[in-house]
């Protein structure tokens, strides 16, 4: 095939920008990339259907530095990952979560893979196209009308008129000699080139579209509206009821809301056993356990107690917890530290107020009846006298076979 | 792309093991069973019930059987994805894989002990240890000694049917030439690659996680699942550097062969640190003594440097070794870089097995950890020498053998 004498079509338009050689079949095109390479040009390149073997040596191209790239990106992404966490977590908003330091690396490091992936896989996505200018939307070789057989059965390769050799009857030569069945001439077309107005006018309009959004967002975060706010996914915002303090005009007084009828007892709260479920007989504080008092009943209480009490008054009530100890370190101005329990004021209360003060709450104890069950914090009760009474016992409380260790 | 050229090249090669095999395999056996009776003499010299034999055992066993589940795995994963490029090197995995009935008999030494009431490996084996220990007699319905040895058998009847069906066809395709053979291998491999998920899975959980009943984790199974493709891959790139030193296959696997296993290696070494910190992880944050105690007793006690060494020999410093693409490319380097993986996945076996022998008194280690991995890897070679026989070791009528020939990478 390379026997016959190529046909050469030039088609009437401006300078030369490109020749377009087709070449029979893969071999031959292999061949010809090696003989333009030997021959020092610099702009061209070659087209093929499908990848081909051995290609990248004959054209001498040199590895990419592609790697390279997605390296940086992948360590980037390491390094903005790290600081990131280190800023948010350690510096700007320092918050302990599960107990950990404020800057782990273990909790860091799934971000961390995440960012490296992201970034590589951004970097080589960018790079790929960044390597081989792409996006183009037009190219002088697109001139040629065989050229778009580049894509199902053609073999091609085009020398563009920039390179600082290129002279058009020397290149075609060059082409002729390698073996090519066919040379298009791709000259620069004189009109057809621009860019229709359309698109910038497509352009410009998306343009503005895409910043309304923003632009609304802004408008109603700059400071109090009067109108409510847009709601644009109702879920089960508004229903058909009415809420707490609304208007009614059915009942008097306007008021939705029903007052309970008195004497009503919600369900479980039936507590008539004053003793049992305030503390109290009348106004007196009781001074009997109104539960039974067990050995169990303290261990459960010591458990609760160390649950619930300790972190602020210390697992022996000296009022030496680890939120109280990080409280008065720390100053906090409104902190109360709590009073040891073994401390004369609360050494001579009743059970009943002890228990008044663990339902209750008292200075900045907050009230614990909705955590604790009354059976438990008379348990707590009953473990905080025991602990009490370890602080002050007398030889007499020392059973008498032990009473010889101690001496 | 497949070339004419290419596909004659195998004509050329010398595919076969022949007399190489015949006085290698007296060779591989006599020295096998000499070091596992040295390893026993050893064992029953200690005088603490063959406890120490025993976990040393079971380290090497399995880490001898990973290789295999590894290598089979890689063959599964080829025919499950119609791989060309892998032919020239799927009939060396074909043979690592199919050792089974082997690997059944050297299995015994902890099966037996275990059947016939020792409790010197597993404690969940002993009735007074489970009594009264709630966890364990929760566990009892699966942790017990019969259902054990059903599934112990089950786990190596799946291998052994997977792993002759595969080789057989391959085989029976060198000499009738058949595309169809490849077709049904094709079609049996999904199938075969679940079951070859869930039976590693639980003989990962029963062998090994077991060690310590009342510890649990769910990604334990892809834990010794990735460690085991690390140990098939470099396995078989280490199979054919060393019959391509003897003269054989050295026109069938060529560098772009060696390059794309390194690049599964490269893979596989990210997986394993990314299953060994996922599981890590959860438990350093959610930090419940019940699922810490196992990094706790391999932090503690002299066993925090195996868990360093790991983190750096298994992952780190292989990942920047693997990556560069001359790495890969070069048989010497390549075949080094499995050896370094082959041993660090050997000191993981240790590390998941050993703690348990001696949490307060360090990593032991002793000749008899030696003779054991002696005795069973060149008892598995032996195997292997055998299975392999005659046949060629490409398969060299597979359809795709050419293309896998031409292989060429960008």
């Amino acid at each position: 095939m390379a026997e016959k004498e190529p046909t050469i079509a030039d088609a009437p338009g401006g300078a030369v920008a490109a020749l377009v050689a087709q070449f029979a079949g893969p071999d031959e095109l292999v061949e010809a990339a090696s003989q333009v390479r030997d021959a020092g040009y610099r702009y061209w390149d070659t087209h093929t259907p499908y990848p081909i073997h051995g290609m990248d040596r004959a054209m001498g191209i040199r590895p990419t530095v592609l790697p390279w790239m997605v390296l940086a990106g992948g360590v980037a992404g390491a390094a903005a990952a790290l600081l990131m966490q280190w800023w948010m977590n350690a510096v700007d908003y320092p918050y302990i979560i599960s107990g950990k330091p404020l800057f782990s690396l273990p909790a860091f490091i799934p971000v961390t893979f995440e960012l490296i992936v992201l970034f590589s896989a951004l970097t080589a996505f960018v790079g790929v196209l960044a390597l081989n200018q792409l996006p183009q939307l037009w190219h002088p070789v697109f001139q040629s009308r065989r050229f778009a057989r580049a894509t199902s059965d053609g073999f091609f390769l085009s020398i563009e008129a920039r390179d600082p050799k290129f002279e058009e009857s020397r290149a075609a030569e060059l082409l002729q000699s390698a073996g090519a069945v066919a040379i298009d001439v791709c000259r620069m077309p004189a009109t057809g080139r621009e860019v229709p107005t359309g698109v910038y006018w497509g352009v410009a309009t998306l343009a503005i579209l895409a910043i309304l959004p923003p632009l609304g967002v802004a408008w109603y975060r700059s400071g109090a509206k009067k109108l409510p706010r847009i709601h644009p996914i109702l879920d089960m915002d508004a229903q058909p009821k009415y809420r707490a303090q609304a208007f009614n005009p059915l009942f008097p007084g306007g008021m939705a809301s029903r007052p309970a009828v008195p004497g009503t007892i919600a369900q479980g709260e039936m507590d008539e056993n004053t003793a049992l479920y305030l503390g109290k007989l009348g106004e007196q504080w009781v001074d009997e356990f109104p539960v039974p008092v067990s050995m169990e009943a303290v261990q459960r209480g010591r458990e609760r107690f160390n649950i619930y009490c300790a972190p602020c008054h210390g697992l022996t009530g000296e009022g030496d917890g680890m939120v109280s100890q990080r409280a008065t370190r720390r100053a906090e101005p409104n902190w109360v530290p709590p009073l040891s329990l073994h401390a004369e004021p609360v050494r001579v209360q009743p059970v009943g107020q002890l228990y008044n003060t663990v339902t209750n709450g008292i200075r900045t104890m907050p009230p614990y009846a909705s955590q604790i069950s009354v059976e438990d914090r008379w348990a707590i009760v009953l473990y905080v006298k025991a602990l009490q009474r370890s602080q002050h016992a007398t030889l007499d409380d020392v059973p008498e076979e032990m009473r010889e260790k101690l001496r | 792309m497949m070339r004419p050229t290419a596909t004659l090249r195998i004509h050329d090669d010398h595919v076969t093991l022949a007399a190489l095999g015949a006085r290698a395999f007296p060779l591989l056996a006599g020295i096998g069973l000499a070091a596992l009776a040295l390893a026993a003499v050893l064992g029953a010299v200690r005088g603490d019930g063959f406890s120490y034999f025993f976990h040393s055992y079971l380290t090497n066993y399995c880490f001898v059987l990973s290789i295999a589940l590894g290598a089979l795995f890689f063959v599964l994963i080829q025919h499950a994805t119609r791989a060309g490029w892998s032919v020239a090197v799927r009939r060396i995995s074909e043979i690592l894989a199919a050792n089974v009935s082997v690997l059944l008999v050297l299995f015994l030494p902890v099966l037996a002990p275990v059947l016939l009431g020792s409790h010197a490996l597993y404690e969940w084996t002993s009735p007074a240890a489970v009594a009264g220990d709630h966890l364990l007699e929760h566990k009892s319905p699966y942790l017990n000694v019969p259902f054990f040895g059903i599934r112990c058998v089950f786990y190596f009847a799946v291998w052994w049917l997977i792993t002759r069906f595969f080789l057989r066809r391959s085989v029976q395709q060198d000499h009738s030439g058949d595309a169809s053979l490849t077709l049904s291998m094709e079609r049996f491999s999904g199938p075969a690659l679940l079951l070859f998920a869930v039976t590693v899975t639980f003989a990962a959980f029963d062998w090994l996680m077991s060690l310590e009943p009342r510890w649990f984790s769910t990604i334990y199974g892809i834990y010794y699942f990735s460690g085991a493709i690390l140990a098939g891959v470099a396995a078989i790139v280490l199979a054919a550097a060393a019959l391509q030193a003897s003269g054989r296959l050295t026109m069938s696997v060529t560098a772009e062969h060696y390059h794309d296993l390194g690049k599964l290696l490269f893979g596989f070494v990210i997986f394993w640190g990314y299953i060994a910190f996922s599981q890590y992880m959860l438990i350093w944050y959610a930090n419940i003594p019940e699922e810490t105690v196992y990094y706790l007793a391999r932090q503690t006690n002299g066993w925090a440097g195996v868990s360093l060494a790991l983190a750096f020999g298994h992952l780190l410093v292989p990942f920047v070794g693997l990556l560069p693409r001359s790495m890969k490319r070069r048989k010497g380097v390549l075949a080094f870089w499995c050896v370094w993986l082959l041993v660090f996945h050997w000191l993981d076996m240790y590390w998941l097995v050993m703690p348990n022998y001696s949490p307060d008194a360090g990593p032991p280690f002793g000749l008899i950890d030696v003779a054991l991995l002696v005795g069973l890897v060149c008892l598995y070679l032996a195997s292997a020498v055998r299975v392999a026989g005659g046949e060629a070791l490409v398969p060299i009528k597979d359809p795709r053998l050419g293309e896998s020939l031409a292989l060429e990478n960008f």
